[in-house]
């Protein structure tokens, strides 16, 4: 661990946001290079990420990121745009791999499996760690065919009636059984935007994974809808381990435990969601949550 | 405008935390001036300037709410996060103590009146003097405090907060003075009780003084010292001194 905190130059003491300068702040955040502020490692981690770097062709994205992801809890990313947070994101469950010109170093470990071995099938791997998008995208299919299809192609179901079980288990968790169970033929794309969200939400959760994966799952929702996601969202934590990436700080504030700051591809801070929107340590991150730029 | 609200990308964000520190500033300056105009018309024996006092009360009172309902429409309206909602906090926590020493400073004006107004003999100038001393003592106390504020200093408001130690041991003399006498005259000990209330109400003034450097401390550092000792709260702040 301390040969870690010394690679990755993550700072152990907090930086001063109030007495310094931002030419201060500036010259620390160099010298300092990736560090970042605030607890990078939790107790319990359920995924481990270990001086990441992601470049798109020559372009680095992300600079030497280390981050734990704590066990049934929420964490979020938030950052102004392009700063990597939907990119680190989607390194957690080899999203990026569909993107020629993509490459990611370091070490991205789920429990104790590195999930960038060269031997790991990242079909198991993309249902152990689902993934929810900023857009609601269901099948052209009907609302059981939706759900059911993760469960069918993974072999988790042994009969018809199992799989009945799987849709109706997993639509209930979604918090929408209520509003689809008497219409499962019908197509999953006539939903309310809201309603396919949490159909998606569904859709992940029936190929029972470990994490799921939201990049702004809430940017294309009406606010009603959003609180639904959002009651949903802790609702899940249970059971579930979820990274959300989101533009919403005040969503960040409500549904997370843990944030996590991006800045220009870097890990600039990380702690208690609490913490970070009261007294955040660093000035970047007090200036971005206050609306100073981004 | 206080030295922590600057550069919003939302510019009204800004001039609306500008405008809510201005009632702190409008509120400090009148506070002191109340306590300052309350104690000379003790000296003065002025009843008609106690009975303005008195009445200026209202004045604070009045901005008090108004700094109250213009900061529950600014954390609607903006839901402020860090150091914008510690500062919206510290100010409405400020405001509170600002329209307390009104009410403190309004007591001794009281006292002008009792004293002064009510046909019997006045006390002596002598049995006077610890008031005089204190008015003092807190008047540098308050102005202080809201330097503190103003500037964002924290070692102003550290210096505000050690003041309250010798306030304590000021207040504790003043008794143990006015109690000779009483010794030497049983006479006096309407008078006596008088004092020790005005005293009580300029050591108060001396709290608010105190608890607004604590909240110049949270804004600072995001940390609650206000029930902490002078120890503590100097190793709470030791990475920013």
């Amino acid at each position: 661990m301390e040969e870690l905190v010394n690679e990755s130059g993550v700072v152990a003491k907090p930086l001063n946001p109030e007495a310094a300068t931002e030419v201060d702040m500036q010259a620390s955040y160099e010298q300092h290079g990736s560090g970042t502020v605030g607890e990078i490692y939790v107790n319990d981690p359920r995924m481990t990420c270990r001086n990441v770097n992601v470049y798109y062709g020559e372009k680095q994205a992300i600079f030497d990121v280390n981050l734990d992801i704590g066990k049934n809890q929420v964490i979020s990313m938030i950052g102004p745009s392009g700063c990597g947070k939907s990119t680190f994101l989607r390194c957690l469950n080899r999203m990026n791999d569909t993107i020629d010109v993509c490459r990611v170093t370091g070490q991205i470990k789920m429990d104790d499996q590195d999930i960038y071995d060269d031997g790991l099938d990242v079909v198991p791997l993309r249902a152990s760690v689902g993934m929810v998008f900023q857009k609601p995208n269901p099948f052209p299919k009907s609302i059981y065919d939706n759900i059911a299809y993760g469960p069918r192609i993974h072999g988790l179901s042994d009969n018809a009636r199992h799989l009945d079980e799987i849709v109706e288990s997993s639509l209930t968790r979604a918090g929408l059984w209520e509003e689809v169970k008497d219409r499962m033929d019908q197509p999953g794309t006539g939903l309310s935007g809201g309603q396919q969200q949490r159909l998606c939400i569904a859709r992940a959760i029936a190929v029972s994974p470990e994490v799921i994966l939201m990049d702004e799952p809430c940017s294309a929702l009406d606010p009603i809808a959003t609180a639904k996601i959002e009651e949903l969202i802790d609702e899940l934590r249970e059971n579930y381990t979820i990274a959300i990436v989101t533009h919403s700080m005040q969503q960040a504030a409500r549904v997370s435990q843990r944030t996590a700051y991006f800045h220009l591809g870097k890990l600039i801070e990380v702690g208690e969601t609490d913490q970070i929107f009261t007294n955040p340590r660093h000035k970047l991150t007090e200036d971005y949550i206050t609306g100073r730029f981004g | 405008m206080n030295e922590m609200t600057s550069g919003h990308t939302v510019k009204a964000f800004t001039e609306e935390l500008d405008s809510i520190n201005q009632f702190v500033i409008e509120l400090g300056e009148l506070g002191l001036d109340q306590l300052r105009r309350a104690v000379q018309t003790l000296r003065d024996e002025d009843t008609k300037e106690a009975g303005l006092v008195i009445d200026r009360d209202r004045e604070l009172n009045e901005i008090d709410i108004r700094a109250d309902e213009e900061i529950i429409r600014l954390i609607a309206k903006r839901q402020p996060v860090a150091k914008d909602l510690r500062d919206i906090l510290t100010v409405q926590k400020v405001i509170t103590d600002l329209e307390r020493v009104g009410d403190e400073a309004r007591k001794i004006a009281n006292l002008t009146i009792h004293f002064y107004d009510n046909g019997k003999p006045p006390p002596s100038n002598e049995i006077l003097r610890d008031i005089y001393d204190m008015a003092t003592f807190v008047d540098d106390m308050l102005n202080k405090s809201l330097q503190a504020f103003v500037k964002v200093d924290l070692k102003i408001a550290l210096d505000v907060i050690e003041h309250e130690k010798r306030l304590f041991d000021e207040f504790r003399g003043s008794l143990r003075r006015l109690s000779t006498f009483l010794m030497e005259d049983s006479r006096s000990v309407g008078h006596v009780v008088d004092i020790v209330l005005a005293l009580r109400a300029l050591e108060r003034i001396g709290g608010h003084a105190k608890n607004i450097g604590g909240h110049v401390i949270f804004l600072i550092t995001g940390k609650d010292v206000r029930h902490e000792n002078l120890s503590a709260i100097y190793s709470e702040v030791a990475d920013l001194t």
